[in-house]
């Protein structure tokens, strides 16, 4: 039990010691205030082109770099964790099955319209319910503090649960606009856990997100809304929310949501693998279950070359039929969403 | 109904001997909140003996506000032959965006929740649960620095909800106010400026400017 745990902590340890990655910390930060400024930008001026051209070229790579970071923190043997690893994997199969089934009935004609909103709460409430699970058993295995310190976890759960039944469709919003914001918080994990001195710079550079949402929304509160009279246009203005809140401009959700998303990619693709880089990203050694003898190398690296394969499968998608590839890839997504919850947990 | 009496009587006198027996404060804060859980359902299930009310007429069919615009009524004098209403340009577009979603029938979000009641009572139940389990936890939590940010939390939500309540007051007078000097304005040809909802009415032809003319007008108490 004791050498899993040491297993676990040695991919950060040497994630610290190693000196491959020779990024000095004011170009971090340049990097990261560069990113965001053009991300802002570009957001603003061309939102749909932009939007379209980012979820083709980057939504499949940063599916594959997040499943090979959250291999890379995958404990060999789960130990006393393992009640927590099969809430989180029997959470992630369960509420990833039900989410792709509800368009499945819908369309299908199982059952109207109608019932759209308490199907959407009912999962919603799961998700919230799971996510609290997971947080009470994580305070639970915590020694050093009191699991009463976790129990927070219920309360806010059932206190969100019940908003989400008030306005379950703009819950789920909150959800599409929060999830990229979830890559800022591993980023600074990983920060904490592998360059600290970084951290006060890194927490200065997020005070600029507001500062560019509340930009954005100044320059585009009265911009006329987007002209979605062709089917892409259509999708990528209502996955931003224009038909839910139909007052705000549909060029400053789609620009909001473009920039956050955006800044998503940005942590998943250049930020974490430049400062957590520990050799070839095809190198199996840096994945703790691939290296150690007791692990299953043959299985991780058939799971990387399966979700590569994906990702090509999905530019061929995207090449063949843009708007369909997007809305398939956007339902399945919902996988990696929920995978970042118990990872998270346990970068805490 | 006396039936129900003798199971309210039946469950207290359980809950009083459970109650008896349990030393454990946390249990018996369960048992509590378990108990009026309990109470609370059957006060729903109680409801149903309520006679069913009396199927009401069918509703006359009221007018429904789709839009809130800004209005000028400018007499004209000799240079005019007709009434004329002109509309800007903007105002025309969101004036076509509302009648596009009115017609479309697309309800609000406040009227989705008033229509659902099944979702506002299962809200209603996890915001329950929610204040109850923040109880327990408060009541059980050990750390007195949580007590302080509790304490602070409930501190700044009642100082905002305060400020809410006291800066309604800075909201403006009621329409009608505007509308008080017409009759003095057109008879003097001056123009005069007010609010205006834009109402669809089911019945009737062309168009009805209504104004609110109060005739005894408080004027010196509401400025």
């Amino acid at each position: 039990m004791e050498r899993s745990a040491e297993i676990e902590l040695v991919a950060w340890r040497s994630a610290r010691l190693n000196g491959r990655t020779h990024l000095p910390a004011r170009r971090f930060v340049g990097m990261i205030i560069g990113c965001a400024f053009l991300s802002a930008t570009l957001a603003s001026w061309l939102p749909l082109q932009f939007s379209t051209i980012t979820v083709f070229l980057f939504a499949g790579p940063h599916n594959w770099f997040e499943l090979r970071y959250f291999l890379m923190r995958l404990p060999v043997r789960f130990g006393r964790s393992r009640n927590f690893f099969l809430v989180a994997f029997a959470g992630i199969g369960f509420l990833t099955l039900t989410y792709l089934s509800l368009p499945a009935l819908y369309y299908t004609n199982y059952w109207s319209g109608a019932n759209w909103p308490t199907a959407l709460a009912l999962w919603n409430t799961l998700l919230l319910l799971w996510i609290a699970g997971l947080v009470w058993l994580r305070g639970r295995q915590r020694a050093r503090r009191d699991w009463r310190d976790w129990f927070w976890a219920w309360p806010a759960a059932f206190a969100l649960s019940g908003l989400n039944w008030l306005a379950p469709e703009l819950f789920s919003l909150a959800i599409v606009y929060l999830h990229p914001l979830v890559a800022l918080w591993f980023l600074d994990r990983h920060l904490r856990r592998t360059r600290p001195e970084w951290l006060p710079a890194y927490h200065r550079c997020l005070l600029l997100l507001p500062l560019l949402v509340v930009g954005l929304c100044w320059q585009f509160a009265r911009a006329p809304s987007l002209a979605d009279d062709n089917g892409l246009a259509w999708r990528i203005t209502q996955h931003a929310g224009a038909s839910l809140l139909s007052g705000v401009s549909s060029h400053l959700l789609v620009s909001v949501h473009v920039f956050l998303e955006m800044l998503h990619y940005g942590v998943w693709l250049v930020a974490l693998p430049l400062i957590g880089a520990r050799g070839s990203i095809w190198d199996l050694k840096t994945i703790p279950m691939a290296r150690h003898p007791r692990g299953v190398p043959k299985l991780i690296a058939a799971a990387l070359i399966v979700s590569l394969s994906l990702v090509l499968l999905l530019w061929f998608g995207f090449s063949i039929d843009y708007a369909a590839t997007r809305d398939i890839y956007f339902a399945v997504a919902i996988a990696h969403v929920l995978a970042e919850a118990p990872f998270l947990l346990r970068m805490t | 109904m006396d039936f129900q009496f003798e199971q309210v009587e039946i469950f207290c006198a359980i809950l009083r001997g459970i109650l008896a027996q349990s030393e454990d404060p946390m249990k018996r804060t369960l048992i509590c909140c378990s108990a009026v859980f309990v109470t609370f359902a059957t006060a729903a299930f109680i409801f149903a003996d309520i006679a069913r009310p009396k199927p009401s007429p069918a509703k006359v069919q009221e007018g429904k506000i789709v839009f809130h615009t800004g209005l000028t009524i400018a007499p004209q004098g000799d240079a005019a032959y007709e009434a004329r209403l002109q509309i800007s340009q903007e105002s025309l577009k969101n004036l076509q965006a509302a009648l596009a979603s009115a017609q479309a029938g697309s309800p609000s979000t406040g009227q989705r929740i008033a229509q659902s009641s099944t979702r506002t009572i299962i809200a209603g139940l996890f915001l329950f649960l929610s204040v109850s389990f923040a109880g327990v936890w408060l009541a059980r939590s050990a750390s007195r620095r949580s007590h302080k940010a509790i304490a602070a939390v409930l501190l700044v939500v009642a100082v905002v909800s305060a400020a809410v309540i006291i800066t309604r007051a800075n909201a403006g007078p009621p329409g009608y106010v505007r509308w008080a000097g017409l009759p003095k304005a057109l008879s003097e040809g001056r123009p005069t400026s007010g609010g205006l909802d834009i109402e669809i009415v089911p019945e009737g032809s062309g168009m009805t400017l209504i104004i609110p003319i109060r005739k005894n007008n408080n004027s010196k108490g509401e400025e």
